[in-house]
């Protein structure tokens, strides 16, 4: 019974503590922060890069093991927060794995530039809500 | 035959308790913000996502959190975060030993309740209230007018 206690208080502990994604960060080149106003661009795979761009680093999102909150539009909300805090204006998805047997979550490969043209003129993924 | 409806009755609920976490089968997976502004018509955003004019409701999943933005012309933005917090159900699995529970509740996102924050404190002046009625969050705003705008006149309602 003690034993059956612990185990529960354990799985409790996991499950209240790893729930998010595990993002690693290469930032080689770091930009003045952009403010919320700032439009950051999203571009999917399959999205097209624009010419004269800086590059600011790259961004990893891998499944932690107990990861619940990774959802495609969930893991591009927390890119475009990044990318603001690097001054980054575009985002672009690289690699996608999508859930599978395996994990449940996406798990991503980002790139992170900075644009100085109007960001809203590319075509780029719109988020949407889950 | 009674006998028979209450056999049928527990394999019916047993495997559903079993398989469902505490929290799962109380709150759900989703809660409803409802956002409501003085005055109304100042449009909502979540995550940066327009969901429409105030009055307006959204059933968010509550494994996440979100940004809210409230936004009207001639009135200061209003910003809060609606962050996931402890959702005392998730005990229950405990309570009756549903390790399956433990498990699920955290995969639906039912061990949390979203709950709002308020981010800009010297707009709390403005009015700012929210309730969580029973499951819900209700987000009232009073708008604050922007100093940066000059009034220059008054519409008068006719007799």
């Amino acid at each position: 019974m003690k034993q059956m206690t612990q185990i529960l208080f354990v799985i409790m502990a996991v499950g209240l503590t790893n729930c998010g994604p595990k993002i690693s960060s290469n930032l080689i080149n770091p930009q003045l922060k952009l403010s919320v106003e700032e439009k950051v661009a999203l571009l999917d795979v399959h999205h097209e890069l624009p010419n004269n761009i800086i590059k600011v680093g790259d961004l990893r999102f891998q499944d932690s093991g107990f990861s619940t909150d990774c959802s495609f539009n969930s893991l591009m909300t927390r890119v475009r927060n990044e990318a603001r805090k690097n001054g980054a204006n575009i985002a672009k998805v690289i690699d996608k794995k999508t859930p599978d047997l395996w994990s449940s979550c996406y798990r991503l490969k980002i790139e992170l530039y900075k644009y100085v043209g109007d960001v809203s003129t590319l075509s780029q993924y719109k988020l949407t809500l889950d | 035959m009674k006998q028979m409806k209450n056999i049928f009755k527990v394999l019916i609920t047993f495997p559903m308790l079993l398989f469902m976490g505490c929290a799962t089968i109380i709150s759900g997976s989703r809660q409803t913000i409802k956002v409501a502004s003085i005055p109304s018509s100042a449009t909502v955003y979540i995550n940066e996502v327009e969901v429409g004019k105030t009055p307006v409701e959204r059933s968010l999943k509550r494994n996440q959190e979100y940004q809210v933005l409230i936004k009207l012309d001639g009135y200061q933005p209003y910003e809060t975060l609606i962050s996931k917090e402890f959702n005392a159900w998730y005990l229950g699995n405990i309570l009756i030993g549903g390790i399956i529970g433990l498990i699920i509740d955290p995969i639906t996102g039912a061990m949390y309740k979203l709950t709002p924050e308020e981010l800009t404190a010297n707009l709390t002046h403005g009015g700012t209230a929210f309730r969580t009625e029973k499951k819900d969050v209700y987000l009232m705003v009073n708008m604050d007018i922007d100093p940066g705008w000059e009034k220059v006149g008054q519409l008068i309602k006719m007799k």
